[in-house]
């Protein structure tokens, strides 16, 4: 079991724990007759000791699990309550904070604590002892020193709260921003200008606190691959590349779960055992390899292994079964095909590990990739290997978009994604297509597309987009227009995620609030483009 | 179906790493308590299938819980939750109505055996 996820909750509720055994062991020395005390006491040591067992911290447990005993012996009257016990316990506590501050800080849990379960036990037994120095200095005897550091630790929420305060304040300079183009005051858009300036480089500086490198997420792979290599039998190697490339730490932690994933399935489904790769004449150890490189504002990373690729016949079997048609089937381009792995339930895998395969598959990749606005494209050769890519934004929540209109309603397009924008006589819109540098693209009405009334008007505005992440071809653009009335300005835009039950709205992929309030929807490119082709 | 489970742990800790084996094996669970008493409540209010209780919590321990919840005369079943040294304490559950026991630190493959084995 894979008990690493679990140690933010471990930090904190064992911080928690023994703040209350300080609290606690104090009372204790003021008030020994409260039972209450005891009982709590006894509390704190157990769960110090259950969770620390649980995560592997072997220190922690074996020292609070001769505090519970002990506990527990006073708790029943077999032992009174002394000076000598409580100094004792705060002894012990020292060294449990020591080793605390080691588990934060991933180092070793390298304290000899056998002193002090001895004085433990023979406190347990009745017996005092002399009391034992604590085995740590982390400050010199004597010197108790108050400087700080200049490094400070602080929860990573309170930058999401920061990030959102600098959301609230794109949102007010662009209402000050729209108050300029009526005013003739020179003084008051300089202002504007000057704050502008302010909360971009404030903006800026937030986001780059937020970074986190990708080796903070890739350090626990190498584990990773071990384990499902030993279990499945096979020779596996990883290697990795970019590593150093940062991200927003939100992003970061929402690629952990589809990265291990995908590398799960390409163990225990790609790559094959060391029999199979000898015959083929294929190398040992397998290989894994991760590499991520930076593309403008997003990140590429992609997880190739050298196994035997995905089967198509098998991917188009499956997606028969589960009820797609023979004719889309059919009709469907490579591309297409291997997308058919992130269908909900359509594992290739013939029978169901206990590595992969449990119902949880590629959909759920998919789909974790996609709410953080990222993409994923799939590339296999039979035989030879498969490639899942990954395209993720480095950084979240301020998207540069642009305001459009569509039926009356307006609607934001990421800045990301527009290659050009046109604007048309509505009848050179009416074929479905539209030449641009060379060769024809689809066009696609966002009216239509979410089933708005529209007017009808001389002239509306074609917006060449990159919908690539739908169509299959991974790192080609894959070029499509989207037809709207009009467009306006274009915004620095706090978005903010949606959340259930508007997070299964298809075609959103987030929501922003105007500076005069209006709510307004993120347009998700791709998958609009997609289902708009797909049902035409 | 599958079937409903609650879950009484006084850490956030074990309640999540329950909660990640049970729904990663297609349990559902349908409440989290993280004292004795809590556990009584929502397991008259909840009907699940499944109790697992965690031996020492406060307010009611996982014994008085067991023992309370078994006199409800559900048709449920009650797994008890605890670290090595207080076989004692589950074997006075066992006769006071739950049908098995886990013994922490917890395991994929001990909680999902145990469960199976019972319901």
């Amino acid at each position: 079991m894979d008990v690493s996820k679990y140690k933010t909750l471990y930090l904190q509720e064992t911080g928690e724990h023994i703040s209350g055994i300080e609290t606690g062991l104090l009372a204790l020395e003021k008030n020994a007759g409260d039972s209450s005390v005891l009982d709590n006491l006894f509390r704190h040591y157990h769960s110090i000791k259950g969770m620390s067992a649980s995560m592997g911290y072997e220190p922690i447990a074996l020292l609070s699990h001769a505090e519970e005993d002990l506990l527990d012996k006073m708790r029943s009257g077999k032992i009174a309550i002394s000076e000598e016990v409580t100094s004792a316990l705060l002894k012990c506590l020292d060294a449990t904070k020591a080793l605390f501050e080691r588990v934060k800080a991933d180092e070793p849990l390298d304290i000899d604590i056998s002193p002090l379960v001895a004085s433990l036990k023979s406190a347990a037994e009745g017996r005092p002892e002399r009391p034992v120095q604590p085995p740590t200095a982390a400050q010199p005897e004597g010197e108790h020193s108050l400087r700080l550091s200049s490094v400070m630790k602080v929860e990573g929420r309170l930058f999401d709260d920061l990030l959102a305060t600098v959301g609230d304040l794109f949102m007010t300079l662009s209402s000050f921003k729209s108050l300029t183009h009526g005013s003739r005051s020179v003084e008051f858009k300089n202002g504007v200008h000057q704050l502008g300036k302010s909360v971009n480089s404030l903006h800026d500086t937030i986001i780059f606190a937020r970074m986190l490198p990708l080796e903070d997420l890739a350090a626990g792979l190498p584990r990773v691959v071990r384990d499902l290599a030993k279990e499945t039998g096979k020779e596996v190697a990883l290697t990795t590349e970019g590593m150093d490339i940062s991200l927003d730490r939100t992003i970061l932690e929402g690629l952990g779960s589809p990265l291990v994933h995908i590398i799960r399935n390409a163990v225990d489904h790609g790559i094959e055992g060391p029999d199979e790769r000898k015959v083929a004449g294929k190398p040992l150890p397998a290989s894994v390899h991760i590499r991520a490189n930076v593309k403008k504002d997003r990140v590429v990373i992609e997880v190739s292994d050298d196994g035997r690729g995905i089967d198509r016949e098998k991917l188009k079997a499956k997606a028969l079964s589960k009820g797609v048609s023979a004719a889309r089937v059919e009709s469907m381009t490579d591309g297409e095909v291997l997308k058919l792995i992130c269908l909900p339930g359509l594992s290739t895998a013939e029978t169901v590990t206990s590595i992969s395969g449990r119902g949880v598959g590629m959909d759920v990749v998919k789909d974790a990739v996609e709410s953080f606005g990222g993409s994923l494209e799939i590339e296999s050769k039979r035989y030879l290997g498969t490639k899942i890519i990954l395209e993720m934004p480095r950084t979240s929540s301020i998207t540069k978009a642009l305001l459009v209109e569509a039926g009356g309603e307006q609607f934001l397009v990421p800045i990301s994604r527009i290659e050009k924008v046109v604007e048309l006589d509505s009848g050179a819109l009416e074929y479905g297509f539209y030449e641009y540098a060379g060769r024809d693209i689809p066009i696609v009405s966002l009216a239509g597309c979410l089933g708005i009334r529209q007017e009808a008007r001389p002239r509306r505005t074609l917006i060449v987009l990159d919908a690539r992440g739908t169509l299959g071809g991974a790192g080609t653009k894959s070029l499509a227009g989207l037809v709207v009335d009009d467009f306006s300005d274009e915004i620095d835009a706090y978005v903010k995620p949606l959340l259930p039950p508007i997070s299964k709205l298809r075609g959103a992929s987030g929501i922003t609030v105007l500076g005069d309030g209006r709510p307004v929807f993120l347009l998700d490119v791709p998958q609009i483009i997609s289902k708009a082709l797909k049902g035409s | 179906m599958s079937k409903k489970v609650l879950i009484a742990d006084d850490t956030e800790f074990f309640r999540t790493a329950l909660k990640d084996i049970l729904l990663g094996a297609g349990y559902n669970v349908v409440g989290e308590a993280s004292n004795g008493a809590e556990a009584l409540d929502l397991a008259a209010e909840l009907k699940p299938d499944l109790v697992i209780l965690d031996v020492v919590m406060p307010v009611k321990n996982g014994l008085e819980a067991a023992k309370a919840i078994s006199a409800l005369k559900l048709p449920l079943k009650i797994v008890m939750c605890t670290s090595l040294g207080y076989e004692p304490i589950v074997e006075e559950a066992i006769r006071s109505g739950a049908s098995g026991y886990i013994i922490k630190p917890l395991s994929e493959s001990k909680v999902l055996n145990t469960l199976s084995s019972i319901i």
